[in-house]
């Protein structure tokens, strides 16, 4: 296995098992947020954010948790042959059908991409183009011209109308980090395959 | 092309799809977004994503992580140890009664949590052991497991029925109580079962030995204690949320806590314990909350291609059959799915179709839930997919084969059956008591 | 030969779609016949309604029925869309606002600058309470956990409620399941159609609208491709749409207070209740500040209202 491949694997799946490792606290985070809810709303007056809060907390714990329980094997599969082959069988298959679970990878970062473009204003069809001229604008005029580009923010249509792009972003990052890890699964097959180490 | 070769082309890719052994996800994910990029038309490359959020909308699964980590503090610490040596002793004396105390004790760790992991766990780590040492039949007490375990998910609360509710817009509260005496039923169909077993054949369950059973009477009782704590988490959970204090999600949370708070308290809240609680949780969530994800985006792009309608006008008008029939048909193709789908997915896939169907029909939309649980306990144990299934092979000690676990549900199953018919049949055994709570 | 094919989404769930959208469609597909087809989908049934607006805009649905403030459409219009606060006292008040005051055409350029055909607003019913516990005065509005509009939530927040946005289909479990202590999103009708009268106790005869303001919308696109006939055809089932809806509301409302039998009628004092339109009027005047647009709609609603009272009974 060349070493690129190698520092990729081993940079991949560190990278998104301390994300994990960190997000798999979110459970607390949901259920402080779940009892102060019903703590307000017994004592005090109800806040109006925790609902959406939770669910937004519920979104970044399972995108952002996705990469490290790919690489815990949580997924399940169904093996009714899956099960009788051999790992090396098994390695050969899964190279071969990661690439329709990266098919469905890039189109849900596609649509992601442009919804939370879209979160930031751009109504347009081109969320890339928008995105370079954004990290451009802020590149070569900082801050400033960066919001010249941003546009009508999204904001989430409930009475505390958060503003949507920071869960988006979200989105967009934890699936691109599900699709570094499906490659980085990918590659440890290849090397199962032709018997190497990674 | 027509709605029906629509129906029949996402359905089979997927289940293709599956029999790679592929991630559930990426298979159920990949055929929808194909069939959108492919068929939909302009903008199709984005319902594989407001998918994320619609479920992101669906502010009841936030009960999901906290039942899973509910469960997983409850088996990972070792609480229900004490409970299990309840039964154990207090069941010892009779034939086949540790079977039954194990039946008994998935009953209680049921009503503390929602899915059947917990009782899976239990079971096969504190259970297993002890019953096999003691000389049962490993074919048998397999079987008690898995099929004990199951119950996690009729008996409230119950995590399965969440997903239905949400689908069938359905109240929970509602849906939970009428989960309780089919519950209760098939626990006392599988302890009839293997009584009648042992009854026929002594030595798959043999009593406990003179010198097990030399227990005082005080030590007997103090044991009994054990079996407060499932009645204080229990009532934590379900009594603030039965009177309206705290919502279903709230009430969640709570259970969660007070899980980890007994745990804190009978010390068995170690860094290990809380490591792999925390963890497995993220683990099993993301499992589903990713299948789900796949499955709501499928669902859309089938639903938004026609498909549906293909299904609805087979059932009413080409088929021509009566109401029945067609309940029955629906339950069949259930069981048949979940031979080898997972169930959520077939939740967010299917139930879309049936449950305005069941409705027009006439039936009770609380009813057909308790119905679609027993088929999804069902197809939790059946060949090739099924949780306790997967549960089973992973956590049985060697001398367990494959084929054992296989064969060791074959007469549950059968009694699961028989419960569904019973259910079926008789609609009150279910719907009799939220009918009385909520006083319809 | 081939047939048009349309996927149109509507923000109501099938039991109240049976009134407000179902006849317009199924008259349409009949006259339309196999020149085009729309199918129609229901509350959150292929995307959530938060992201109607993206979605009819990227072209994935073609066309939309909601207000502009359930479906967070991105324009200066959007805070007026379903129940702007005191915006209207009756149902036929929409339609004069839009088709005689000017309000056409400030939503017509409002949208066509984001790419989306507004092609007519209509009225619905008026928004009132319904609780499991009585309202008779404003102190019992205080933390109530409502279902609402957003704009309408702004507004009604600072009487002690707390506003409350979930998916429309989830509103009679989420109230079953303690999530909300009531609804402030429809008039009677709507709560006996659709179910909520089950779930809920009393019902609050003051209202904070006279009419909700909805749209039927289009992508752009997918408009300017049809042939003209068919827009025309288009047009004229959403005007029997909105005709519809004018008698169906305002027989039912009546109708339900005096004969339904699930909830009991509570009423404000006027005078406790004149607080709450006195706060409406500066509501209206925060809102003017945020925009020129926004103080021009303001505008034309002062005006009109101002020449009803001026025109005298029936009209005030
Ligand atoms: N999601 C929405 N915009 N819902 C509007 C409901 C308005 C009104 N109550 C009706 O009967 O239709
Ligand atoms: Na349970
Ligand atoms: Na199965």
């Amino acid at each position: 296995m060349p070493k690129l491949l190698r520092y990729y694997i081993h940079g991949v799946d560190w990278f998104n098992r301390k994300i994990g490792r960190f997000v798999m606290y979110g459970i607390f985070v949901m259920m402080a947020i779940l009892l102060w809810s019903s703590f307000s709303k017994t004592f005090l007056t109800p806040s109006m954010w925790t609902l959406e809060m939770a669910q937004f907390a519920m979104v970044a714990y399972y995108v952002l948790g996705g990469p490290y329980s790919v690489q815990m094997g949580s997924n399940v599969r169904m093996d009714l042959f899956y099960g009788e082959w051999t790992l090396r069988q098994r390695a050969i298959v899964d190279a071969m059908t990661v690439f329709f679970l990266g098919f469905y990878l890039v189109i849900l970062i596609h649509g992601a991409v442009g919804s939370s473009a879209y979160s930031l204003g751009h109504f347009g069809v081109e969320p890339y183009t928008f995105y370079k001229d954004l990290v451009m604008a802020y590149i070569t005029g900082g801050k400033e011209a960066a919001s010249e580009i941003i546009g009508y923010i999204e904001r989430s249509p409930t009475a505390w109308r958060p503003v949507l792009w920071p869960i988006k972003l979200i989105m967009v990052f934890g699936f691109i980090l599900m699709l570094l890890q499906a490659i980085s699964e990918l590659l440890k097959d290849i090397a199962r395959i032709r018997g190497v180490d990674y | 092309m027509s709605y029906e070769m629509i129906a029949i082309l996402m359905f089979s890719t997927m289940m293709l799809m599956l029999m790679t052994g592929q991630r559930v996800f990426g298979a159920i994910g990949f055929v929808g977004v194909l069939a959108a990029v492919l068929l939909w038309g302009t903008g199709g490359s984005d319902i594989g994503f407001s998918a994320a959020m619609k479920l992101m909308k669906w502010y009841p699964l936030l009960t999901l992580p906290m039942f899973i980590f509910m469960g997983y503090v409850l088996s990972e610490s070792k609480i229900a140890d004490d409970l299990y040596k309840m039964f154990h002793v207090w069941m010892g004396p009779v034939r086949g009664g540790l079977a039954i105390g194990t039946i008994l004790l998935m009953v209680l760790v049921s009503a503390m949590n929602g899915l059947s992991v917990a009782g899976m766990a239990i079971g096969a780590t504190i259970a297993l052991p002890e019953l096999l040492k003691r000389g049962y039949d490993k074919r048998m007490v397999t079987g008690v497991i898995q099929a004990g375990s199951s119950l996690g998910i009729l008996v409230p609360p119950s995590v399965v029925l969440v997903l239905y509710a949400m689908i069938a817009r359905q109240p929970v509260g509602q849906l939970w109580l009428a989960g309780v005496f089919p519950g209760l039923m098939m626990a006392a169909m599988f302890i009839l079962y293997v009584v009648i077993r042992c009854r026929i054949q002594p030595e798959l369950g043999p009593v406990l030995p003179e010198a097990d059973r030399n227990i005082t009477r005080a030590e007997k009782m103090r044991l009994l204690r054990a079996g407060l704590l499932p009645i204080v988490i229990f009532a934590t959970m379900m009594i603030p949320f039965v009177n309206g204090w705290t919502s279903l999600v709230e009430s969640s949370a709570i259970g969660a806590i007070t899980a980890f708070v007994a745990a804190v308290l009978k010390g068995r809240m170690n860094r290990t314990v809380f490591e792999n609680s925390v963890r497995s949780t993220l683990g099993i969530s993301c499992m589903f909350m990713w299948i789900i994800l796949a499955a709501l985006g499928f669902g859309a792009v089938f639903d938004g291609l026609g498909a549906v309608k293909a299904i609805d006008s087979l059932f009413t008008d080409q088929l021509g059959l009566d109401p029945w029939m067609i309940l029955i048909l629906m339950q069949l193709s259930f069981i048949i799915m979940g031979t080898f789908l997972d169930d959520t997915a077939m939740l967010v896939i299917v139930a879309p179709l049936y449950v305005p169907l069941v409705q027009v029909l006439g039936f009770d939309l609380i009813w057909y839930g308790v119905l679609y649980t027993i088929t999804t306990q069902i197809a939790y144990m059946t060949p090739p997919f099924g949780y306790n299934l997967f549960l089973m092979r992973a956590m049985a000690p060697k001398e367990i084969t494959l084929k054992d676990i296989y064969r060791s549900i074959v007469p549950f199953v059968g009694v699961m059956f028989v419960a569904l018919a019973l259910v079926m049949i008789f609609p009150q055994i279910a719907l009799w008591l939220p009918n009385y709570v909520y006083g319809k | 030969s081939s047939t048009i094919k349309w996927r149109m989404q509507t923000y109501a769930g099938p039991s109240l779609a049976a009134h407000v959208i179902d006849p317009a469609i199924e008259m349409f597909n009949k006259i339309a016949g196999d020149r085009m087809q729309i199918e129609l989908f229901y509350a959150d049934q292929l995307v959530p309604t938060g992201e109607l607006f993206r979605a009819m805009q990227k072209g994935t649905i073609d066309a939309v029925q909601s207000d502009d403030d359930s479906m967070a459409s991105p324009t200066e219009v959007t805070v007026f869309g379903g129940y702007f606060p005191f915006g209207s006292r009756y149902s036929l008040d929409v339609p004069v606002l839009f088709n005689q005051y000017g309000l056409n055409e400030i939503w017509d350029e409002e949208y066509s600058k984001v790419g989306v055909k507004h092609i007519s607003a209509g009225s619905w019913d008026p928004c009132h309470f319904a609780t499991k516990d009585p309202i008779n005065s404003l102190a019992d509005l205080k933390g109530k956990r409502v279902f609402t509009f957003p704009t309408a939530g702004r507004f009604l927040s600072q009487f002690g409620v707390v506003p409350v946005t979930l998916p429309w289909e989830d509103i009679e479990v989420a109230v079953q399941t303690g999530e909300l202590d009531g609804i402030a999103w429809s008039g009677i009708t709507e709560d006996y159609t659709v179910g909520w009268a089950d779930v809920t106790n009393y019902f609050l005869t003051n209202n904070i609208s006279g009419a909700w303001a909805g749209s039927f919308f289009a992508n752009q696109g997918r408009w300017n491709e049809l042939p003209e006939d068919l827009q025309t055809l288009f047009r004229v089932c959403c005007d029997q749409s909105h005709y519809y809806r004018q008698w169906w509301y305002w027989g039912g409302e009546a109708n339900l207070r005096v004969n339904g039998d699930k909830m009991k009628l509570t009423t404000i004092p006027d005078e406790e209740w004149a607080t709450v339109e006195t706060a409406a009027v500066k509501f209206w005047d925060e809102i003017a500040a945020e925009s020129p647009t926004k103080a021009k709609v303001v505008e034309i609603f002062k005006k009109y209202n101002a020449d009803m009272q001026a025109a005298g009974r029936p009209y005030r």
